[in-house]
């Protein structure tokens, strides 16, 4: 069985440290993605799992192998590129089984396993082509077909779907998932993508810096982040916020408000907050609802109606953008004056550390 | 403007081109199928009579058929040369493009130094009298390797760049070694910029006459630029001979012009503007 | 964080990624050619440098010091090569400059048979330079050559291109712009249809004539082909053996003796060290003339 294991990974290019200690554990046939904002590290780490990039510091171990010297073509893992890297000059079929070729296997192991390959791509019919001759999503399969024939414990995918059609990415995507139920080997998968991340992922893991920012499954992010950075980088649109202060606090509950927002309460149990003490609130723009009394009071920008929901850019008192979600079709006019609420539950505290109150130890 | 102006101007320009550079071309053409008399008083006049297959045979017997061995030395040299050239400098290109480390600017300079440079002559005779390889036929394609790798390492380089590193690192992963990686992945996509690297060098070196002159003198490793200029001085009588020998020296590049005229042009336009 | 970080100039850590490519794209890769370029190049060119200070005849070498350098500049006959040298390198690129490009502006017009025509002009540079020598040699041949006799049918006294003694070298020259002028055509085609038809459309809009456009438009954007076509017809001219060695060998007397024709001579009489000298002579003009040209016409490039 073989899972991964990364201790302390660090990276320095010359003096820049671009992966400043990453410690992380994948089970074997786990599906973990890697996400956060452009260059953050994440195809860094990528390529020194790869073997790409020497590892500066740390360990990285796969199965029971400390990898940092191994080769790459010894650790038993294969790479999906975001340019599909295929080799021109070769066949499909050529291509699949290039590995092989160069391992010096036998010709009918080569050609059972490149047919083996094919037939789980759907792609039996393609294999004399050259890569010039097909389309960006067959040459997407072929890309994965190569790794595929290889056999590898470890998957390794760098953005594979940005260079196709948002209707091929939705296509790709669910065939990547099925590639991996039926395959059941590990994958770790970098992209850019809130829903590529959500929908296929076992495991998130956000990335920010060159450190990792939160891990966990898809959900758990999103309801519980653990800092602002998680909590803006996850959900789609944008997670709102504003400064508040602490009004008053007991043992299960937490009063905030400020200028722009009538106070509050949050159930909060177990931490000890000070009158006067800065916080960030946090609201997802899905659960805000319109309500006449509601605490927050913003002047209508924009409103875009999309029939089953309206998005309305809003702004505060101190001119701080919001935006809310709201089903059902809503008729809101430029300039109105609207005040809306949310559920107690749904608001989130940040410290001045940026952690989240409520899960923050 | 007028129209005879308009266009009076640029037919003149054609005209006078035409002259310029083909009328030498036909005047060659001219003077090698007449007869010795008629060749002899150096005019461009259509031949009074035509002696084709006469004059070729004459100058290929001529002295031992030396054409014939100039021919299949000249070829000999440019071939291996060209062999030789493409493999190593392609090799050259591919790690200098993907490498860059402190010794890079150094290796540029001397690149640069081999473009510009003129060679040392009397030095690489001693020094290659003490190898043993003066006078011989794989002494002077090693100096044709080493005079024309800068040209065609600064072709491949820049082809190179083209080349995706991703290519490089999934070849790595399939388990490619750097032989492997450069002979399968690589060298099959450098076919345009091969084929221009051959078919310009191959004209140079079939063209070299300095080289030959210093490096490999002595009759029996003539090739034909210095069977020509031999024939110079042999044939003061004999003009027509002399202008067979120049047309047969001129098909071959000829040739390769009417198949790889683009390739030529193109090579070497971006050879010598990226260098 | 990483920002901060970021703008380090120092690099006091080792980085690793050398030893990544390192075994991707191993230095041994190299060493066939490297050998090959190192000894029969590099080496003779350093060893040349000593040479250059003895004298150095079939039976022995003596050090001694830059007396052939002194010689060069006080035997006439040597002193005068280094001169025909640089008119020739001059006389041949300024040609090749200014004549390439009208070709190139004719060639890229719309013309019939303009392909042809393309091919018509390139075709000199790939014909062996000896047959060209001897061609032209016997065209120009003072009282029977072709040229001389067209000339004479007009009612003029053609010169004797090759044994006049002012006139030999520039006869060469011009034989040398015969036979390169279609390089330099070639470089400043692939300049001239690499600028955008936009550029030409809206200066017709705005009513340029046909020189406007050349002048503002052609001549400005072809500049770095036209520098490539100085560099290498510079540093060609300077260089240049084969068609002097045909056509005059140096002659008459030596009138139209350069750099490279006195180098094989001084060899061919034995004189080793005298010859070795001219080389470095050779080197240095090249380093004195070309290396500043290229550099004052890159920087010219970058700042257009
Ligand atoms: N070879 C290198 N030399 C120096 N710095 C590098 C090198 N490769 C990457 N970096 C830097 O490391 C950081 C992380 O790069 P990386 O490619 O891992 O980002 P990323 O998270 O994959 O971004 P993206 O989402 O845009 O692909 C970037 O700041 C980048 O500039
Ligand atoms: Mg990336």
């Amino acid at each position: 069985m073989s899972g991964l294991k990364m201790k302390d990974l660090r990276k320095s290019f010359g003096a820049v440290d671009v992966i400043k200690g990453v410690d992380l554990e994948i089970e074997h046939g786990e599906f973990v993605v890697f996400v956060g904002p452009s260059g953050c590290g994440k195809s860094t780490l990528l390529r020194m799992t790869a073997g790409l990039e020497d590892i500066t510091s740390g360990e990285l171990w796969i199965g029971d192998q400390l990898c940092n010297d191994v080769e790459p073509r010894d650790r038993g893992i294969a790479m999906v590129f975001q340019s599909y890297a295929l080799y021109p000059h070769m066949t499909v079929a050529e291509n699949f089984g290039f590995s092989l070729t160069l391992a010096r296997a036998p010709k009918e192991e080569r050609e059972r396993k490149v047919m083996d390959a094919a037939k789980i791509l759907q792609m039996e019919h393609l294999l004399d082509r050259k890569p010039s001759q097909l389309s960006g999503g067959q040459r997407q399969r072929v890309a994965i077909g190569r790794a595929i024939v290889r056999q590898p414990e470890v998957f390794l995918f760098d953005e594979p779907l940005s260079n196709l059609d948002a209707a091929l990415r939705v296509d790709m995507r669910m065939e990547l998932s099925k590639l991996h139920q039926q395959l059941g080997a590990t994958m770790i998968y970098v992209t850019h993508d809130q829903i590529e991340a959500m929908t296929l992922a076992d495991r998130i893991v956000v990335l920010n810096g060159g450190e990792v920012q939160q891990q966990g499954a898809p959900i758990d992010l999103y309801n519980s982040p653990a800092n602002l950075f998680v909590a803006g980088f996850i959900g789609s649109p944008k997670m709102n916020f504003t400064k508040v202060k602490v009004r008053s606090a007991d043992a299960t509950s937490v009063v905030v408000g400020s200028d722009e927002l009538v106070d509050v309460m949050v159930p909060l149990s177990g931490r000890k907050l000070n009158v006067g003490d800065e916080l960030t609130l946090g609201i997802r723009p899905h659960v805000l609802t319109t309500d006449s009394i509601g605490a927050l009071k913003g002047t209508v920008d924009l409103v875009e109606r999309l029939g089953n929901e309206t998005i309305v850019n809003f702004r505060l008192a101190t001119g701080a953008q919001w935006l809310a979600v709201l089903s059902g079709d809503i008729v809101l006019k430029q300039g109105e004056a609207v005040n809306f609420a949310a559920e107690s539950k749904d608001i989130l505290l940040f410290g001045a550390d940026g952690r989240n109150l409520a899960t923050a130890s | 403007m007028s129209w005879v102006k308009k266009y009076g101007l640029s037919a003149a320009a054609i005209a006078i081109s035409l002259v310029v550079f083909v009328v030498p071309f036909i005047f060659i053409i001219f003077m090698a199928v007449k007869d010795q008399q008629q060749s002899a008083q150096m005019d461009f006049s259509w031949p009074t009579s035509f002696h084709v297959v006469e004059n070729f045979v004459q100058v290929i017997q001529a002295r031992d058929f030396m054409l014939i061995t100039a021919y299949i030395n000249s070829t000999v040299i440019t071939v291996t040369s060209v062999a030789l050239l493409v493999v190593l400098s392609a090799l050259v290109g591919f790690v200098l493009q993907r490498r860059v480390t402190w010794w890079t600017p150094w290796v540029d300079f001397f690149i640069l130094a081999g473009l510009m440079m003129p060679p040392a002559v009397v030095p690489t005779i001693t020094l290659m009298q003490q190898l043993g390889i003066f006078k011989t036929i794989h002494g002077l394609v090693l100096i044709e390797v080493a005079y024309n790798m800068s040209f065609s390492v600064i072709l491949f380089r820049n082809f190179i760049a083209t080349i995706p590193r991703e290519l490089d690192e999934a070849a790595i992963i399939d388990g490619a070694r750097p032989l492997s990686l450069f002979f399968r992945v690589i060298l099959p996509m450098l076919k345009p910029v091969t084929v221009t690297v051959i078919v310009v060098q191959t004209v140079a070196i079939f063209n070299d006459f300095v080289n030959p002159l210093y490096y490999l003198p002595g009759r029996e490793n003539a090739t034909v630029q210095l069977t020509l200029y031999n024939f110079q001085s042999q044939f003061v009588t004999e003009y027509n001979l002399l202008f067979m020998n120049i047309l047969l020296i001129t098909i071959p590049p000829l040739v390769v012009f009417l198949f790889f005229n683009r390739q030529i042009v193109a090579g070497m336009s971006a050879g010598a503007i990226k260098g | 964080m990483a920002v901060a970080t970021a703008g380090a100039v120092n690099a006091p850590k080792k980085s690793r990624v050398k030893d990544r490519q390192a075994s991707m794209y191993p230095i041994w890769l190299l060493y066939p050619a490297a050998a090959i370029y190192g000894i029969l190049f590099l080496l003779p060119t350093i060893t040349s440098l000593y040479y250059s200070l003895t004298r150095w005849t079939l039976f022995n070498s003596e050090f001694i010091g830059f007396d052939n350098f002194i010689q060069f500049f006080q035997e006439p006959f040597l002193y005068q090569a280094l001169i025909n040298t640089v008119i020739f390198a001059f006389v041949t690129s300024g040609l090749k400059v200014v004549l390439g490009l009208a070709l190139a502006v004719l060639l890229t017009s719309p013309l019939i048979a303009r392909d042809f025509l393309r091919s018509v002009v390139f075709f000199p540079v790939l014909v062996s330079t000896v047959g060209v020598g001897i061609t032209f040699t016997i065209l120009m041949h003072p009282t029977e050559g072709v040229i001389n006799e067209t000339l004479a049918m007009i009612g003029i006294d053609g010169p004797g291109w090759l044994v006049d003694r002012n006139l030999a070298l520039y006869s060469v020259a011009l034989v040398d712009v015969w036979r390169g002028v279609g390089l330099a055509t070639v470089i400043y085609i692939a300049g001239i249809v690499s600028i955008p038809a936009d550029y030409y459309e809206a200066s017709r809009i705005d009513g340029a004539t046909r020189w406007q456009q050349f002048r503002h438009i052609t001549l400005p954007l072809v500049r770095p082909a036209m520098f490539t076509v100085i560099i290498l017809s510079f540093i060609g001219g300077l260089r240049l053996f084969d068609l002097i060695w045909t056509m005059t060998k140096g002659g008459p007397g030596f009138s139209s003796d350069v750099m490279a024709s006195v180098v094989y001579k001084q060899y061919q009489s034995g004189f080793y060290g005298l010859s070795t000298a001219g080389n470095v002579v050779l080197f240095v003009l090249i380093a004195v003339l070309a290396v500043p040209l290229n550099m004052f016409l890159n920087r010219k490039v970058v700042t257009r």
